[in-house]
């Protein structure tokens, strides 16, 4: 690539024009925080400075900077509609600035809620995970058991996860302990079918292949089957992780201490909107951001795909 | 007690497809000897695959039976190594595991690393080396029936079961790996040369590689004929081709080949 195909770009066009409406005069009765808009303008631009030097393909740099970019005319319209032209009201649409000097200041409240909730998630999830795949290989593996199963299936995951709620707090002691229980179940049956589904559509070509070489049954189950089903088990856990955000979120606003969905919960009934805004893109950048991992995780362990 | 290496007797094989019972094979019987190379050829649908398949011991006939060495076939066995006309190798492990994989199931008391370099031994013989730590699917269909070839052959098993494996491939490839079979094949030692059962459907394929070729009529599968293949080894392709002995072979294989058509059909004047 060219030093201008690197660097001469739309984006850093963006970035100034960002940077030019700041020297408008704010028209806002109320607090702007212009200096934290244009620190963290000033922060992501140098990231994108230096992943212009980093990156090596053409395609995923234009990404990049095609996002940067978004970024930039977002934060250029939201600052003109609230601190510089107050179109909107000011209660209920705070400045980007302001949204930013909220997060620096409660960083260490969010970092503990966003610990909480992943946390649940996590151990929710692992136990769905470690409970569902060996039984669904299991059950599977006999076509007749399978099919019975799936039906089962059928049943159970058409239960929106969320009416679980009441009865987990019946059941057991603590918040945490509910969200955990009710994320595994939710996340349970999604893996469980998919990993059902899976092996019961093992390509008979596979299986006779494997056959052929005398592959016995504990390293059949292990090395031919578990790999063949994955593709699906991959599909069933990519369900369960994002019915799971979906409700662990709704739990922590009916009946938690801590956690993101409490966060927005409890600051919107206080009216404060320039903290619920800050947790909802809090809540969005997590989700984003496990969601981002998770599939770097399955784009390895399906690296043989096309 | 038979000498024979495998003994096909009597072999009866139905299928059950949309719920109707078909007879696949009907009686077939032929011997195969130690170290040879026998090829089976029909038209599609003559149960060729379906004989092999009972070969394989993925399959179970209805009636008759088939002895390795006196003993009934009965599953699956270390003895027997196949390649498929698709779907040999695993598409999640590389190259390498493929053939270590293999290797593994029937060579038990070799160590990883060992499995491994026999592994490497035989993809640098099938011309794989350098393709070693790719996937399947980042392999032509020749590369991949290349590597599974090297899967048969590391496995180091007596007898060797080929289902069309070329059938996938184009003309330039195909001969390529007849020629690749070949050299390998007839590289071994003379005591302890591999059983070959090649299924095929391709005439010059079948002569270029076999020692016998046994004939197969369609619906129900029966033997038509077993001919032996009069040229000497090691063969030359161009040289066999130009031959004037080649051409009358061959069509009298050609021949057998559709009188099975020209019957059904009924007719004298078939036109093909």
């Amino acid at each position: 690539m060219t030093i201008k195909a690197r660097f001469l770009r739309m984006t850093h066009i963006f970035f100034t024009i960002l940077m030019l409406i700041q020297l408008l005069p704010d028209k806002s009765q109320k607090e702007v925080c212009t200096s934290s808009l244009i620190v963290f303008a000033i922060v992501a631009e140098a990231v994108v400075i230096i992943l212009s030097f980093l990156i090596k393909r053409k395609e995923s740099l234009s990404l990049t900077l095609d996002i940067f970019g978004f970024i930039y005319v977002f934060l250029t319209v939201w600052t003109l509609v609230t601190a510089k032209f107050d179109l909107l009201n000011d209660l209920l649409f705070p400045a980007p600035g302001k949204v930013i000097s909220q997060f620096a200041e409660d960083k260490t409240v969010i970092l503990t809620n966003i610990k909480s909730s992943v946390g649940i998630i996590i151990q929710g999830f692992l136990l769905a995970v470690v409970a569902a795949i060996p039984l669904g290989l299991l059950i599977g593996l006999n076509a007749r058991l399978g099919n019975a199963a799936s039906y089962l299936t059928k049943f159970f995951s058409s239960i929106p996860p969320i009416v679980y709620i009441p009865y987990g707090i019946a059941l057991l002691p603590t918040f945490r302990s509910v969200s955990i229980f009710v994320i595994f179940l939710a996340s349970f049956w999604p893996i469980f079918a998919g990993t059902m589904s899976g092996v019961l559509n093992v390509d008979k070509k596979i299986v006779d292949s494997a056959k052929v070489l005398n592959v016995k049954k504990p390293a059949m189950l292990t090395s031919v089957i578990l790999p063949a089903s994955l593709p699906q088990i991959f599909l069933g856990c990519n369900q369960g992780l994002s019915v799971s955000f979906i409700l662990l979120t709704s739990a922590e606003m009916i009946g938690a201490r801590d956690g993101m969905g409490y966060y927005v919960k409890y600051y919107s009934d206080f009216g404060d909107y320039t903290r619920t805004i800050t947790g909802l893109l809090v809540i969005g950048i997590v989700v984003i951001a496990v969601t981002f991992l998770f599939n770097r995780f399955q784009q390895y362990l399906l690296r043989w795909r096309k | 007690m038979s000498t024979s290496k495998i003994e096909i007797r009597n072999l009866t094989v139905d299928y059950i497809e949309k719920k109707k019972n078909f007879t696949a094979l009907k009686n077939v019987s032929f011997p195969i000897n130690d170290g040879e190379f026998v090829s089976i050829i029909g038209a599609s649908g003559c149960g060729k695959s379906t004989l092999l398949s009972v070969l394989e011991g993925i399959n179970k006939p209805a009636e008759g039976e088939v002895l390795i060495d006196g003993e009934k076939v009965n599953g699956t066995g270390s003895n027997r190594s196949v390649v498929f006309q698709h779907y040999s190798l695993f598409p999640w492990m590389t190259t390498r595991k493929n053939v270590a994989f293999g290797i593994q199931q029937v060579r038990k008391e070799l160590s990883r690393t060992q499995r491994l370099q026999v592994a490497d031994e035989f993809l640098d013989k099938v011309g794989l080396s350098e393709f070693r730590n790719k996937y399947p699917s980042q392999l032509s269909g020749g590369m991949q029936q290349r590597a599974a070839i090297a899967r048969a052959l590391a496995m180091d098993t007596e007898i060797l079961l080929m289902d069309e494996p070329f059938s996938a491939l184009d003309a330039k490839n195909r001969i390529a790996l007849q020629e690749l079979l070949l050299k390998l094949w007839e590289g071994e030692n003379s005591e302890n040369k591999k059983t070959v059962v090649f299924v095929t459907h391709d005439i010059d394929e079948a002569i270029f590689l076999s020692d016998k070729i046994v004939v197969l009529t369609s619906h129900p599968g029966t033997v038509y004929d077993i001919v032996a293949v009069p040229f000497e080894r090691p063969r030359n392709r161009e040289e066999l081709i130009a031959r004037k002995d080649y051409a009358a072979f061959r069509s009298r294989l050609l021949s057998m080949f559709y009188h099975d058509i020209v019957d059904r059909i009924g007719g004298n004047e078939v036109v093909l």
